[in-house]
């Protein structure tokens, strides 16, 4: 179906696709250096897709509110994993706990929302930054709190996810009981792997939801507001207000993205699961020909897949070509941080001319 | 006015813990005189990276987020001394000479990128400086270095992540005229050459040139009609950034012992800007005194609550603090500065 | 009374300045009220506040009393506006040119698949585009457009857009009160007739009208009522048949005594300053192919109504803004940038002191040798042979003599600016002027913000630095009172293009009609 909404539908064919197909080209190419089969690269592929791809539709909603990219997003992933530590904590058994974790999660996000969403509306100008920072704060009260505030202010209530020496929480926990409360509703295997058909359902209902959120009023104002706030609110629109509803649909998707990612791991690495989830999802986003100042909902799928098929491929690329495996890493962590630099250098520059016209 | 209670704010409660630390540590029967002579080591080997965001905040170009790119400029200093075999002071001297036509190649590029961009350099310089770590970690893999002792030991390509330079320039500064008084060590030679830097930056600013600089980072639009050229301008305020982050890294490593290649240059950002924002600046301008009291209060807090949390707490506590306290300080500067700001434009 | 809104005793101050003054209005279901007045007469003001602009609740909100239909309303921000029934056709560039034209117009209050009596339920329902674009269609349709309504407004031409920004006004059912704001200033003749016309409808169907233009002409064969507002004041009301073009001009400008205080003719016949087919392009204003000739020792005033030219024809003297066409200083062709016009001996003193004139948290020292420090290599020393310092040796006798000579009041020569009155900053501004001692000096909105005692003050030394250094000024202002006393000819733009150059002796109704483009030069 076709998007009215978008706002660049005006250009041409090769400068609105140049971005994907350059990806598309390195995927391609990197799947010819490596030298694996066709099945390898889908079934990988598809396993990060589902465990990936509601993070990187979160992003979507800021950046139609002109916030630019959401780092926070990390926040909501957190409050996700900490959501699963109380549940398990609690010794809440499937499907109830995993029913706990989602309300829990959903509840959690909410409020962050709400708080990152005015935090955004002070720094107005400036909120990737500041979503950084509040990103890396995030991070560390978290470790804060579950690794010295568990068993000395938290009390343990299950022995097994707590350290030897009684305070913190282990690095790794399972949280397989929960993975199969989900994969009983069904599964299908993609090469040794269970999918959970709710799982792709839920995918499936959220990347709609994103794309109708676009189609109604609400998001309308809120696109509005991305393209101008001061005309938007000579429309009548609450720009702040619109702003705080972004921060929080975008924190609600990544608690959800974070919980369905867990979910299909089946275990949990406490203190770095989340880490650099924030970045890679925007280079997805980026990679999927999104900009800082628009975003798709089939730009963020396609993003996905191209990113981590040049994620699974270039080390072993890099391994066929040069036998070094180190290169192809230092390749896809350059791809991640280059194409987010790159698309802020155009776009600030672009929003610059705009203004002096 | 509130405003000027709010700014010192950070500084209080800083400045109150600081108190509360050392009084701990006397408590707990620590050296004192070991730990206030370290202070003075960890402050030197910081504070070049403070003084070096110096420069870029004055031409308004804003905080350093990028300092990575300087830093690799020491580094491959550094790397040329070592490959050369250039071992003591004149390892040491030569690095930073080295290091200085790379920075200002990089600082080049890197301020004609940020210029591009104006408005919004600190988003953009986190990226830029994340994006040329693993773009540099290409060269360090292919570099056509030879010293047995840079590359990886067995198997392997390119130079090894962590450089010992115990067999060349370890500690050259740190232990240059190091006099006792009383108790505690001074490192003379140290405190001397940080002195040097942070003289040759507040002569500067005195300077034609330098005047001009901080005209334009706080009143672009008066000196562009006054004719001032605003991004050659801003491009020297980058340079000079740049080239003092290089030899920030030099000091930092001579005092550590090891030049850390790959990821290390990206670890220097944060505390450095978290630094200077304790020292009471306000983003907009900053002065070398502000850097100087930064960094003390900072890297002090740092150096006496790693054994304090250990031996009282949870041992990585500290280090979480120390994360939680440095991205604190730059959230709350980002929500202060933007209050500040709606205020000035009234 | 049968009006439809009334406006009570409305008063607005911003800070110390008072902007409307008991303001009492009414205008009946069907009437087409006029509002003219000059820049600053409060006009905006008035359309801002009833419109709920944010700048009115963010500078204290306003005292008084609205009444639409006998009912008493609060108007806090723009959603209460157009909650009451109040729209407003703004300047064509305040559509957003991303969107589509049936998005534009029917920008929040878009119509649904499952129209929801909840308002939160209609905000997350979906959107009906089939639905929006046959109402703006019908919409575009009144106002006798037929266009696909899926086009980008960015890729329409200026008039469409404004009939767009029309429809997007007119699009709702209980529209009771509509503001328009110079809305036929992007518009061609023909168009402008249009418009006019639609408006007559409008207004046929019940709807009050309150129409603000500075195209006299269009007030006069339109509105039923005018009024003229001056200096935040009413100062009279017409009836359609009592208004003429001439009197509201007159009334607009007010009398003033004329106190002659320069004696005029000491200008050379040497032609300094030239511009060819010169049209520079600013955010707010355009300059459109300009031709004038500046001669030596002259001093040249420009004027027009704010938006109207005068700020871009300075800045883009001076390069500030990109401008296209030729400039010559002295003969020599100048190129696009402020260096070489500061190279060439122009030097420009803006409008905006706090943000370009001056360097607030500096002292007043600072700023009156900095410019001249930094581009004349003036006051310097060199230490080392090799980096130039300022030489304070110099610098402070010379700023002492200064400051005693233009009378600044100030505790030290090291206060800062930003402790100073508004007068004592716009001599600083002129220190600094006189410090860079330029060929030709441009003075933007000298006596802007500055109580009356200063005011004199500064025309003089304008006065002073033209007869004693030869300098060739120009002052652009909107005070045409201050510029008939100094100034020895006075170009007066309108819509970017030469109105008139006119004698400082002409009538305050010539200057009227110069200044709304009504004057014939023929």
């Amino acid at each position: 179906m076709k998007n009215k909404l978008n706002a660049g539908s005006d250009m041409i064919f090769p400068e609105k696709h140049l971005v994907p197909l350059i990806f598309v080209a390195l995927a391609i190419i990197c799947y010819f250096l490596a030298d694996v089969t066709p099945g390898f690269v889908v079934e990988q592929v598809t396993v990060r897709f589902i465990r990936n791809s509601v993070l990187v539709l979160a992003l979507i909603v800021p950046i139609l509110a002109g916030m630019g990219l959401n780092f926070s997003i990390i926040v909501g992933a957190m409050a996700a994993q900490a959501s699963y530590i109380i549940v398990l904590n609690a010794n809440l058994p499937g499907g109830i706990g995993a029913v706990t974790v989602f309300g829990l999660t959903l509840v959690f996000n909410i409020l962050i929302g709400l708080l990152l969403g005015k935090l955004m509306n002070i720094v107005k100008g400036r909120e990737m930054i500041t979503s950084i920072v509040i990103g890396l704060l995030a991070n560390y009260i978290y470790q804060l709190v579950f690794l010295v505030g568990f068993g000395t202010v938290i009390p343990v209530n299950n022995e097994h996810i707590v350290l030897d020496s009684g305070v913190g929480v282990k690095s790794m926990l399972d949280l397989k009981i929960y993975r199969d409360f989900f994969n009983s509703f069904g599964t299908f295997q993609i090469g040794g792997t269970p999918i959970s058909v709710f799982l792709i359902l839920m995918i499936l209902a959220i990347a709609f939801l994103v794309y109708y959120i676009t189609r109604t009023p609400l998001g309308q104002n809120i696109k509005t507001v991305g393209l101008s706030a001061i005309k938007a609110e000579l429309a009548g629109i609450n720009v702040d207000q619109m702003r705080i509803i972004a921060i929080v649909i975008s924190t609600v998707l990544a608690g959800i993205g974070q919980f369905i990612y867990l979910q299909n791991i089946g275990s949990l690495n406490v203190y770095t699961e989340h880490l650099n989830e924030d970045t890679f999802s925007c280079a997805a986003l980026l990679v999927g020909g999104a900009t800082i100042k628009s975003a798709k909902v089939r730009q963020a799928l396609f993003g996905v897949v191209i990113i981590h098929a040049i994620f699974i491929l270039s080390p072993l690329a890099g391994m066929n070509s040069f036998n070094n495996v180190a290169l192809g890493e230092y390749f896809r962590s350059f791809i991640v941080y280059g194409v987010i630099a790159l698309a802020l250098i155009l776009n600030i520059r672009l929003e610059e001319n705009k203004e002096r016209e | 006015m509130s405003e000027q209670r709010l700014r010192g704010l950070p500084q209080i409660v800083i400045g109150s813990f600081l108190m509360l630390l050392f009084i701990i540590a006397a408590a707990l029967n620590y050296n004192m005189a070991e730990l206030i002579s370290g202070s003075l080591i960890k402050f030197a080997m910081n504070g070049i990276f403070v003084l070096a965001l110096i420069p870029m905040i004055n031409a308004g170009v804003g905080l350093n987020f990028g300092s990575s790119v300087g830093i690799t400029a020491g580094l491959m200093g550094m790397c040329m001394a070592i490959q050369f075999r250039l071992t003591g002071i004149t390892g040491f001297l030569a690095a930073v000479i080295i290091s200085i036509p790379i920075a200002i190649v990089f600082g080049f590029f890197y301020g004609r990128i940020l210029n591009r961009v104006k408005g919004k350099e600190d988003i953009a310089a986190i990226f830029i400086g994340f994006a040329f770590i693993p773009l540099m970690n290409f060269f360090w893999t292919v570099a056509p270095f030879s010293n047995r002792e840079m590359l990886y030991p067995i198997g392997g390509s390119g130079l090894r992540p962590k450089i010992s330079l115990a067999n060349y320039f370890t500690k050259v500064l740190d232990q240059l005229f190091v006099v006792k008084i009383g108790t505690i060590e001074v490192p003379w030679g140290l405190l001397f050459f940080y002195a040097v830097i942070a003289l040759i930056i507040v002569a500067f600013f005195k300077t034609k040139k330098g005047k001009a600089l901080i005209a334009i980072g706080s009143y672009e639009n008066f000196c562009k009609l006054s004719g001032l050229g605003i991004n050659s301008n801003r491009i020297l305020g980058v340079i000079l950034s740049t080239v003092l982050a290089g030899i920030g890294i030099c000091v930092y490593a001579q005092s550590y012992g090891f030049v850390e290649l790959y990821g290390g240059p990206g670890a220097f950002a944060f505390p450095a800007i978290s630094a200077i924002l304790v020292g009471g600046c306000t983003g907009k301008r900053a002065t070398v005194c502000q850097a100087m009291l930064g960094t003390y209060l900072y890297q002090t807090i740092f150096l006496l609550s790693a054994p304090i949390a250990n031996t009282l707490l949870v041992p990585q506590m500290a280090e979480i603090v120390r994360m939680i306290i440095t991205n604190g300080i730059i959230l709350y500067a980002f929500l202060n500065q933007r209050k500040a700001g709606v205020h000035d434009e009234k | 009374m049968n009006d439809c809104i009334t406006i009570q005793q409305i008063s607005k101050n911003f800070g110390n300045q008072k902007a409307l003054d008991h303001i009492d209005l009414g205008i009946k279901k069907g009437e087409i009220y006029g509002l003219v007045g000059v820049n600053g007469s409060g006009k905006s003001t008035l359309m801002n506040i009833l419109f709920g602009n944010r700048v009115i609740s963010e500078s204290g909100g306003y005292t008084g009393q609205i009444r639409i239909e006998n009912r008493t309303i609060a108007i806090a921000n723009t959603k209460d506006a157009i909650k009451n029934g109040i729209g407003m056709i703004h300047q064509e560039f305040m559509l957003i040119p991303e969107l589509s034209i049936y998005e534009s117009i029917n920008l929040n209050k878009e119509k649904t698949i499952n129209q929801n009596k909840q308002s939160w339920l209609q905000k997350i329902s979906y959107l009906d585009d089939k639905e929006n674009k046959t109402l703006a269609k019908k919409t575009l349709k009144t106002l006798g457009f037929d266009i696909d309504v899926s086009l980008l407004v960015k890729n329409l031409s200026v008039n469409t857009k404004q009939f767009v920004e029309i429809a997007r006004a007119i699009n709702t059912d209980d529209l009771k009160l509509l503001l328009l704001d110079e809305p036929t200033a992007a518009l061609n003749t023909e168009d402008s007739n249009i418009l006019m016309k639609i408006i007559k409808d409008l207004a046929a169907t019940g709807v009050a009208i309150l129409f603000c233009s500075h195209r006299l002409h269009e007030v006069c064969n339109l509105c039923d009522k005018v009024s003229v507002l001056r200096d935040g004041r009413l100062v009279s009301t017409y009836g359609h048949q009592e208004m003429s073009v001439e009197l509201l001009a007159k009334e607009m400008i007010g009398s003033e005594v004329d106190q002659m205080i320069r004696e005029k003719g000491c200008t050379s016949e040497e032609t300094i300053l030239t511009l060819q087919d010169f049209s520079v392009k600013s955010p707010e204003e355009r300059i459109r192919g300009l031709n004038l000739a500046v001669k030596k020792k002259e001093i040249m005033g420009i004027t027009s109504l704010s938006g109207h030219g005068k700020a871009a024809l300075c800045y883009g003297i001076i390069g500030y803004y990109p401008m296209t066409g030729e400039v010559f200083v002295a003969g020599e062709k100048k190129n696009n940038t402020i260096s070489d016009s500061i190279a060439k001996g122009l030097f420009l003193l803006p409008d905006d002191r706090k943000e370009m004139g001056l360097m607030m948290e500096e002292s007043v020292e600072y700023n009156i040798v900095f410019s001249s420090f930094q581009l004349k290599d003036k006051f310097k020393k060199k230490i080392l042979k090799l980096f130039s310092v300022e030489n304070m040796k110099i610098i402070e006798p010379y700023v002492k003599k200064q400051i005693a000579k233009l009378n600044i009041k100030c505790t030290s020569q090291k206060q800062k600016v930003r402790e100073l009155s508004g007068g004592n900053q716009q001599k600083v501004c002129i220190a600094r002027a006189a410090a860079m001692d330029p060929k030709i000096l441009i003075v933007m909105e000298p006596t802007r913000g500055i109580d009356i005692g200063a005011k004199e003050k500064i025309l003089e030394m304008i006065v002073k630095m033209n007869r004693d250094r030869d300098m060739t000024i120009l002052v652009a202002s909107s005070e045409i009172e201050e510029l008939k006393r100094i100034c020895d000819r006075i170009v007066v733009l309108c819509e970017g293009r030469l109105s008139g150059i006119l004698d400082p002796g002409a009538s305050e109704e010539e200057f009227a009609l110069a200044l709304t483009g009504e004057l014939n030069n023929e």
